[in-house]
């Protein structure tokens, strides 16, 4: 009796099993249409590029085009490259990952793209300064930028008539003026790390050189020298938070600030969906980070959100250059503006958002310039070390060990760089 | 034959514990029912009741999980993989059980299955990644095969640790009526280990049921969800829709509690008392 | 007679063995091998020795996570195993409404990671500091998770809080194999309370303490999912678990070789560990 159940059990299990054998051997491609897969990282624009992928292939009889947009691309990523099944193209941001892939040879030259040519100097240049070492040929094309600086409640501000600080100088005296009322100035979501790299990114534009980290691993400089400032004014903006700022998350500080609870946040213009969903009557606008002495010396604090690479393997080149060409017409572009609240890579008349009115200035006249932790390896974790040092307040304990982290984290890129420079003579950048 | 009477101090200490449990699911239950603007810093906000009682959340959850394909994914990758253990980690942990005692040779591969219990999966994941796909298994079936070797440890475990309360006379008695040794594992062993087959069920489901990395690792790519995975859809770094999320695994709770109720009866309703003798 | 049991447990062993080693055991040796390269998880590598290993050992915040993850592990272990013991018995003795309060305690481990971390976070971060504020406990004034001194706390809270209905299952299943006559014999022996329980149940339920004890030193060194739902390694590192540190450079970051070292020796601590506890308990066991 028993036995016979038991029996049952293992035929039915097999028989569960057998259909698990056979799929994904099914889908060969029908012939004469060039299959093109795009992964790319940002899974809240997945709404987006599915009307992309939709469109493009109603008007695209020999392309057939396949958009992913998972979460934890990341991971997919890497497992996808450890199996070699590259995807044609991806979407990833301009940071460390795309240095890596260029130095790893697996991102193919796309110089001989013509859309190249439409994308904005600036962004171009930041690619370029992103490369570990100089290497020839351009191996993305940046599709949307980000910004970061200060956010602020635009009724509050207008209903006590507090102006925007064109410096530290004024900045300092707005937070003063501010806190006079009984208002909090800023909200801060610290207990995710992450969050920490926002006012420091924003500030370290403004006082530290663009490449730093580059100097550094030439041993030109030490991030002791270059970081004391940015790290000094950091703990003058914690003054003006809340009472345990490492207390509150992302979440919590988007929505202590969507309740009013302070009148600026300095974040990303990523953050504002987050925050208008739970108060979507808030009148949002945003400035540049006014961390330097003098207006001069600020610049806007924006690096490449989503830029495609077309991969090294990718067969149909040509077949994928139709498809950037599609994701960059300028109706295409400005849909995936309006959705992400992000700016355009690409030259042309493009409707910014109302929340990034602030910064139009800067950029229009291209005065930007990249998030320094885009040069930052992920592992040495330096939004949890900004964390610490928040917490410590300790600023010569912070930069000295940022700069022995720094050698250790980055021991390989920097012998690389050394190798290179012997071989090439000292590169003046 | 014992009158049946309630043990008074212990209920009361069940009963107050119990709002360690009634909290939480309280404020899941809430925060799964209101809007994202209704979604609050205060006490006093978090706590109150929604401002309708509507399901739309759980629609719209079910619509972004594409839930019902999920659920079949989740359904059919856990079922598997939990009789696939009953029957495979059963038999190891009898056979290893038994001899690991009086042979080196048991024993040590007892010691060097259990000692995988402890290798991070961080290590397996890429190389995994890429042997499953060399083998042809980066699918379904690759995925449950693995469940059966990363979950093998603790079963093995399991079994074998409930033997010891078995008598080995049970066993003899049925070889001196001439049964062969796997016979008499399937007809007298297999069901006198009951309650431990429902322990690893709950326990073996439970993990697979919630796991995300083994499935994102090995079907990397392929457009096939299980539940946990499409959950992943409502969050990201820079925004996370709770109330939604929250309606979503309040669903995804509903059929593993299912299983575990019925399963934790056959755990209570152990044989053993009435063999044992 | 006696050699037909022999092959069959031969042939029961050997193919499941021989899955093992393929899906465990190879995959394992593989990654032994990138612990000696500086593979970064994509593209080229270099073999570099034994650099990762000495790297290790030099190395303040992989000894951190090691410190954090043994305190958490023990704290934990103790709390989860005297709590669930309890629940066990209590669930096991005669009350009314078992099933539902089998299943109202089992819920802890079936609320997704997500769910969890929200919750806890909004308890420790929002209602503790009121509630502390109204009672006037100054020391609970601010979020435990706010401060790198007591953050590790908040996750053993957590991790307690899940893992008890996981071993109360074992400790119920184990209680289950109890025959009812020791109770009644040593009912007339006039034990009583925790002397029945010590020196009648305890004995019997041996193996299943020592399943529970290594089933926690599993869940409590390796904890990751915790970590990730309630402080993400913060506050400044001071709740980074091995496993934590092992993903988060190695998969997430750039460190797969260095990290596939640490996984390595972390691997091979562990195993000496619950060696050493397997072998003390199966002494106890042969003693009871």
């Amino acid at each position: 009796m028993k036995g016979k159940a038991m029996k049952r059990i293992v035929i039915a299990g097999c028989g569960l099993l057998l259909p698990c054998l056979f799929t994904g051997c099914g889908d060969g491609s029908s012939k004469g249409v060039t299959e093109i897969e795009i992964v790319q990282y940002k899974p809240e624009a997945a709404g987006y590029f599915k009307m992309v992928e939709e469109s493009f292939n109603e008007t695209h009889d020999d392309i057939h085009l396949t958009i992913h947009s998972p979460n934890d691309a990341s991971t997919i990523l890497r497992t996808r490259f450890i199996r070699e099944d590259y995807p044609d193209i991806i979407g990833i941001g301009g940071d460390i990952n795309y240095s890596y892939y260029v130095d790893a040879e697996i991102l193919a030259d796309v110089s001989d793209y013509a859309g190249l040519k439409e994308i904005k100097q600036a962004y171009l240049d930041i690619d370029e300064a992103l490369k570990l070492v100089p290497t020839e040929g351009a191996y993305a094309v940046p599709y949307a930028a980000n910004a970061a600086g200060v956010l602020y409640n635009k009724e509050m501000f207008d209903e006590h008539g507090w102006e925007i600080p064109n410096d530290w100088g004024e900045f300092m005296s707005l937070c003063e003026s501010i806190e006079a009322e009984g208002i909090l100035p800023f909200y801060f979501g610290f207990k995710d790390t992450w969050t920490t790299l926002a006012p420091w990114n924003a500030l370290a534009v403004d006082l530290a050189p663009a490449d730093a980290a580059k100097k550094v691993n030439r041993g030109e400089t030490t991030f002791s020298a270059e970081y004391r400032e940015t790290s000094e004014k950091y703990l003058k903006l914690l003054e003006y938070g809340p009472n345990d700022a490492f207390a509150y998350g992302y979440n919590d500080a988007c929505m202590a600030f969507a309740r009013g609870e302070s009148a600026m946040y300095p974040i990303g213009s990523y953050a504002v969906p987050q925050i208008l969903s739970s108060n979507p009557d808030l009148k949002i606008d945003s400035f540049v980070m006014p961390g330097n002495d003098s207006k001069e010396g600020n610049t806007l604090n924006s690096g490449i959100d989503l830029q495609f690479c077309v991969m090294a393997d990718c067969p149909n080149k040509e077949e994928a250059y139709e498809v950037l060409d599609f994701l960059l017409k300028d109706e295409n572009l400005q849909q995936y503006i309006n959705t992400q609240t992000s700016i355009p890579c690409k030259e042309g008349d493009f409707e910014l958002s109302s929340v990034l009115e602030g910064m139009t200035e800067y950029i229009d006249s291209g005065n930007m310039t990249d998030y320094q932790d885009h040069y930052y390896p992920s592992e040495m974790a330096v939004d949890a070390q900004i964390q610490t040092f928040l917490l410590h307040r300790d600023v010569d304990a912070f930069l000295e060990k940022f700069d022995t982290d720094w050698l250790r984290y980055n021991r390989d890129i920097i012998r690389m760089v050394h190798e290179y420079e012997n071989e090439h003579g000292r590169t003046a950048e | 034959m014992r009158k049946r009477e309630t043990n008074w101090p212990v209920m009361v200490f069940l009963i107050l514990g119990l709002s360690t449990i009634v909290f939480p699911l309280y404020m899941t239950i809430v925060i799964a029912f209101k809007q994202p603007s209704e979604m609050s810093n205060t006490i006093s906000g978090i706590l109150s009741l929604p401002k309708t009682w509507s399901f739309d959340n759980f629609r719209e959850a079910m619509k972004v999980t594409d839930f019902w394909r999920s659920l079949g994914n989740s359904l059919l990758i856990t079922i598997v993989t939990v009789v696939l253990s009953v029957l495979i980690h059963s038999l190891m942990g009898y056979a290893l059980g038994r001899n690991k005692k009086h042979s080196k040779f048991y024993n040590f591969v007892y010691l060097f299955i259990v000692s995988g219990m402890f290798v991070p999966f961080a290590i397996l994941m890429m190389p995994l990644a890429k042997q499953t796909a060399e083998m042809g298994l980066a699918n379904w079936f690759g995925v449950i095969l693995l469940y059966v070797v990363f979950y093998m440890p603790m079963n093995v475990l399991l079994y074998s640790g409930y033997l010891v309360n078995i008598p080995f006379a049970l066993e003899e008695a049925a070889k001196v009526d001439g049964a062969s040794t796997w016979r008499t594992y399937w007809k007298i062993i297999f069901p006198i280990m009951k309650p431990m087959h429902a322990t690893v069920a709950v326990l073996t489901a439970l993990a697979v049921w919630n796991d995300v990395m083994t499935p994102l690792v090995i079907m990397a790519g392929s457009s096939q969800n299980t539940l946990p995975l499409a959950q992943l859809n409502f969050q990201s770094q820079f925004g996370t829709n709770y109330n939604l999320a929250f309606a979503s695994y309040l669903l995804s709770l509903i059929p593993i509690l299912i299983f575990y109720l019925v399963c934790q009866r056959q755990i209570l309703n152990g044989v053993v008392n009435g063999a044992v003798k | 007679m006696k050699n037909e049991r022999k092959r069959t447990f031969l042939l029961i062993t050997i193919p499941i063995l021989a899955l093992f080693i393929c899906f465990n055991t190879i995959p394992l040796i593989r990654g032994v091998y990138y612990s000696f390269t500086n593979f970064k998880g994509f593209g080229k590598y270099d073999m570099v020795g034994f650099r990762n290993y000495l790297d290790l050992f030099t190395d303040a915040r992989v000894l951190k996570s090691y410190w954090f993850t043994f305190k958490l592990a023990v704290v934990s272990t103790i709390i989860v195993n005297v709590i669930s013991m309890l629940m066990a018995l209590a669930l096991n003795s005669k009350i009314r409404a078992k099933s539902f309060f089998r299943g109202a305690y089992f819920l802890p481990n079936i609320l997704g990671a997500l769910v969890v971390g929200y919750i806890f976070n909004y308890f420790f971060t929002y209602i503790i500091p009121a509630l502390a504020d109204m009672v006037g406990i100054e020391a609970l004034g601010s979020s435990i998770l706010s401060n790198p001194d007591t953050a590790w706390i908040g996750i053993v809270i957590v991790c307690a809080w899940q893992a008890i209905a996981m071993n109360t299952i074992i400790y119920i299943s184990g209680l289950q194999t109890v025959p009812e006559d020791v109770y009644e014999a040593g009912g007339i022996d006039g034990a009583t309370g925790f002397k029945k329980f010590w020196h009648l149940t305890f004995p019997l339920i041996f193996p299943f303490f020592t399943i529970n004890m290594v089933l926690c030193i599993k869940n409590f060194l390796m904890v990751f999912d915790q970590i990730m739902a309630l402080t993400k390694g913060g506050p400044a590192q001071s709740t980074e678990s091995i496993s934590y540190l092992i993903y988060n450079n190695g998969m997430s970051g750039g460190q797969f070789g260095f990290q596939s070292a640490n996984a390595v020796v972390f691997f091979i601590v562990i195993v000496i560990i619950s060696t050493a506890q397997m072998k003390i308990s199966g002494k106890k066991e042969e003693q009871l």
